[in-house]
């Protein structure tokens, strides 16, 4: 389909509470990292995708406007793709496409974002209507409780197993992303400080949760002519897929989520994938809270339904299991929304590129990397590979 | 890649403000652009829209809201902010990569649940400097119309003929806004909003949500007898802060040339039979059609008071009546699209020009004095 | 049902606190003591007003400061007697681009120290070119605003 793609680098900026920074010099920390990890000269890129979350959370809106400059774009076409938190994949959708099309052969797409100048719960509720939900959404981790207990419930697994398993996850993590430059909260925990910690929105507790990251990323597709030409380590695109549900939380179950389902299977068909715990080396799943990558697990088709955590406890989606999952450390402990999906591209494309340092997953060749965002309503998956 | 992309059919509301209800509209709008195309939800492939959180009642993560109203429920969809020939474009590229066979672009802007335009343009600007200094899009735009009249000898009375011209046009266009009949002397004398800016001489803030069914050239002359081709794109960005530019050197013609040279059209003004370009100040249709490659620089003033411009001339320029009839900031661009579409089509009714449509150009801008371009030329 | 279809009002307001950086920072701490800082690139040569950290021409990293003159040309400026949304002061109001001396971008802001009543004294004592000088508030607190405006200088 299209012409074949791949990624040629990409370069992302230190998260955590940027304040030393305006917001355009952010970004710039992550475009001058890929271009000088590339030596690609910025005059040789044909058009640039630029993407945040929405104006309210920026407090400046269209702002490809204010980043012009440090996304080397003045005199070159641009465009703006905005999907709420799955914002990154899509940005990398649109970049994949552009080149897929022929009508470009060299694109940068750059994510970004500055959480902590806002209020980025506040924010999220004017994602939700006047006339009816604003009243009764609390921020993003309200949502998210629900569909957690619509899930467990749903499938009758023991509230204590849950826990246990969520608490294997954000214990896992928080010790990976001391492996990853980038992230954001590095922490060694215990089993009690996880299970005592604040609950935020019944079940979720603290450590269940992602933080607020100011961050960015930056990446390059390209055609196979450029590729040659450049003779850097392709990560190719080899399947895309994304969907979306009723804007009405509470219109369709979120445990059986059918645009998880889709989004994935649409890029395994595409990928030519049909055992995904076997064939995928590694999977940068969107987890911005413990509970929902397990539900992803279940969606992507990386176990049946019910089953992730048994599979969490026996050690599968760890480092060293069958399918590790966020070596990174994911979203969990690094989350700047306009660029957490396109962090999560980056890092399946450094994977399967051999380059991701002290969390690369020996020998990977297929990846996958995913977003999600709306109220519960869009997922988009990437599958990337170390061959066309 | 050498398949065509082609437009099967349009569909979009009129301009004036409602109190209709926002999904009622979007709902009514794709499933009418649907039904006229005569293919249902199932057969739409993918679906891209354009619309701005903040132009968009305050609500964020504004394609959530509209999604399934939107016929994009289980869909595979993105959405472009700002500018919404950046949607049709990406439909394009979807189409072109083989991966789908139709697309549904739409565009979405109900400027009756907004605050006044330059409540929002106003958030544009950073927080350290210009917004410190109160910039707005009106107040960028009037800058640009000084440095216009003050090197180029732009009068006050050609500002006012476009005015005259374009509003004269939208009483053809059951879509407009603004439908009244007014003169020369109306206009000037009409309120000072921003010096040297006149009240008539901005455009309104309008409702406009619009929808457009695309499909790949086989699919296309399937489902219609006369599609319209996508035949060239350029869009372009300029820097950043307004004192950093020079406001009547920008980047249309970069953005032009692009669209020009896909198209392959070597003579704008000989090639393309009709224009509509993005003039929400009076002025910049004039700024636009020198950068566009209609006239010498500084020449739009002469262009317009030949005649060349207006409906019966030989380069038509917003028959639809424009962004001054009708200005609901995102869609915008679609719209000019789409009028150019209906008059290659022979449907655009007692606007439709008097001669042969082969050939339209749409133009779309965002930003201050013009700081971001898009074109795109179509044909039968 | 009632024909006349209801309206929702909403007001939405967003707390926001955004970081200046170092270089934002060191310029209103120049309007604090009075002076407009600027940097000039080291590759183009140009110097920008407000200070910038990078260059928007070639992207270098700016960090070669220098003070700007206070007085300059005005380039373009637009009038209103209208209030709107985030208004620097009352109305009527005159914003203006000005090229100060030595630079290479034009300054936005305020002109001043000019009858405003009516328009037509705004335009015979303001043009393209009309020479105009910065005049500070006395209270200073690192904002745009500590220059009041700008004044034809006579």
């Amino acid at each position: 389909m299209g012409r074949p793609v791949a990624i040629i680098g990409s370069g992302q900026t230190y998260h955590g509470r940027r304040f030393d920074v305006t917001y355009p010099e952010l970004v710039k920390e992550a475009v001058d990292a890929l271009f000088e990890k590339t030596g690609i000269s910025p005059d040789d890129i044909e058009g640039v995708v630029s993407g945040t979350m929405p104006s309210m959370m920026e407090g400046v809106a269209l702002t490809h406007f204010y980043f012009a400059e440090v996304l080397r774009s003045v005199g070159k076409p641009i465009m703006k793709t905005e999907t709420c938190g799955s914002t990154g994949i899509s940005l990398a959708f649109t970049g994949y496409y552009w080149v897929a099309s022929g009508m470009a052969d060299l694109v940068l797409v750059v994510g970004s974002e500055k959480m902590n100048e806002g209020d980025s719960q506040a924010t999220m509720t004017t994602v939700v209507e006047p006339f009816y939900q604003r009243y009764f959404i609390a921020g993003a981790p309200g949502v998210f409780s629900m569909q957690c207990q619509e899930w467990s419930t749903r499938f009758g697994i023991p509230e204590e197993k849950v826990r246990e398993a969520a608490t294997r996850i954000t214990i896992d993590h928080h010790n990976d992303a001391f492996d990853n430059p980038y992230a954001h909260i590095k922490k060694r925990l215990t089993p009690e400080e996880v299970n005592n910690a604040r609950i935020i929105t019944y079940p979720i507790r603290l450590w269940d949760v992602c933080p607020n990251s100011d961050g960015a990323c930056a990446m390059i597709f390209a055609s196979e002519e450029m590729v040659k030409k450049y003779g850097l380590k392709p990560a190719w695109v080899k399947g895309v897929g994304y969907s979306g549900e009723e804007y009405w939380f509470g219109d369709s179950e979120k445990a059986i989520w059918q645009c998880a389902i889709d989004a994935a299977k649409q890029a395994y068909n595409m990928a030519g994938i049909t055992n995904p715990r076997k064939e995928l080396d590694v999977a940068e799943v969107y987890n911005p809270f413990t509970y929902q990558e397990m539900l992803y697990y279940e969606c992507f088709g990386f176990c049946d339904f019910g089953e992730a955590c048994d599979l969490v406890l026996k050690g599968v989606f760890s480092r060293e299991g069958e399918l590790p999952c966020d070596p990174s450390g994911g979203t969990l402990c690094t989350n700047p929304i306009g660029a957490t999906g396109l962090n999560r591209v980056a890092e399946a494309a450094l994977q399967v590129t051999g380059q991701a340092g002290d969390h690369q997953i020996p020998g990977a060749k297929l990846s996958l990397a995913h977003a999600m965002g709306g109220v519960d309503q869009y997922n988009g998956v990437m599958i990337l590979g170390s061959k066309k | 890649m050498t398949n065509r992309v082609g437009i099967v059919e349009v569909a979009m509301t009129s301009g004036a403000e409602t109190k209709d209800y926002f999904l009622d509209q979007v709902f009514k709008i794709s499933k009418e652009v649907l039904d006229k195309s005569g293919i249902t939800r199932d057969d739409v492939g993918t679906v891209i829209s354009a619309s701005s959180d903040v132009f968009h009642g305050g609500m964020s993560c504004a394609n959530s809201y509209y999604w399934d109203a939107g016929a994009a429920f289980l869909k595979n969809g993105s959405r472009q902010d700002g500018e919404s020939l950046f949607a049709f474009i990406y439909a394009v590229m979807r189409i072109l990569t083989g991966n789908y066979d139709t697309a549904l672009v739409l565009g979405v802007c109900k400027g009756s649940e907004n605050p006044e335009n330059d409540v929002l343009t106003h958030f544009f600007t950073d927080p350290f400097y210009q917004r410190q200094m109160g910039l707005n899009e009106t107040i960028a735009a009037a800058l640009q119309k000084r440095e216009y009249m003050d090197r180029f000898g732009i009068t006050e009375e050609q500002c006012a003929g476009v005015v005259v011209k374009n509003l004269k046009n939208a009483l053809g266009n059951p879509y407009a806004h603004v439908k009244k009949k007014v003169d020369l002397d109306e206009v000037l004398a009409s309120e000072v909003v921003m010096d040297p800016l006149k009240s008539m001489e901005c455009a309104p803030k309008s409702e406009g949500i619009i929808a457009m069914v695309l499909a790949k050239e086989e699919l296309a002359k399937k489902l219609t007898d006369k599609p319209v081709w996508f035949k060239g794109y350029g869009s372009s960005i300029d820097g950043f802060y307004l004192g950093d530019r020079d406001l009547l050197e920008g980047e249309l013609p970069n953005a032009a040339k692009r669209a020009y040279d896909a198209a392959g059209i070597k003579d704008p003004r000989k090639e393309i039979d009709v224009a509509e370009v993005c003039e929400p100040y009076a002025f910049q249709e004039m700024l636009w059609c020198e950068d566009l490659g209609f006239c010498g620089r500084g020449e739009g003033g002469k262009l317009l008071e030949s005649g060349a411009t207006a409906a019966d001339g030989d380069i038509p320029v917003n028959p639809s009546g424009g962004v001054l009839a009708m200005n609901p900031y995102v869609s915008r661009g679609l719209y000019r699209l789409a009028e150019g579409f209906l008059q290659i089509r022979g449907q655009a009714g007692e606007r439709q020009l008097d001669k042969q449509v082969n050939t339209a150009l749409a133009h779309s801008t965002h930003g201050f004095a013009g700081q971001c371009h898009a074109v795109a030329i179509i044909g039968s | 049902m009632k024909k006349d279809f209801y309206t929702v009002s909403n007001v939405i307001r967003l707390p926001h606190k955004y970081a200046a950086g170092p270089t934002f920072t060191r310029f209103y701490n120049g309007l604090e003591e009075g002076k407009i800082y600027g940097t000039s690139c080291p590759s183009c040569k140009k110097t920008f007003v407000p200070a910038r950290s990078f260059c928007p021409g070639c992207c270098a990293n700016l960090d070669e400061w220098v003070e700007v003159s206070q007085e300059g040309e005005v380039v373009s400026w637009t009038y209103t007697d209208r209030e709107f949304f985030g208004m620097p002061g009352k109305p009527p109001v005159v914003l203006a681009l000005i090229r100060l001396d030595g630079t290479d971008c034009d300054f936005l802001h305020l002109i001043g120290g000019i009858d405003q009543d009516d328009l037509e004294k705004v335009k015979s004592s303001i043009k393209r070119g009309t020479r105009v000088r910065a005049r500070w508030n006395d209270e200073k607190k690192g904002h745009m605003l500590d220059i009041k405006c700008f004044e034809p200088v006579s």
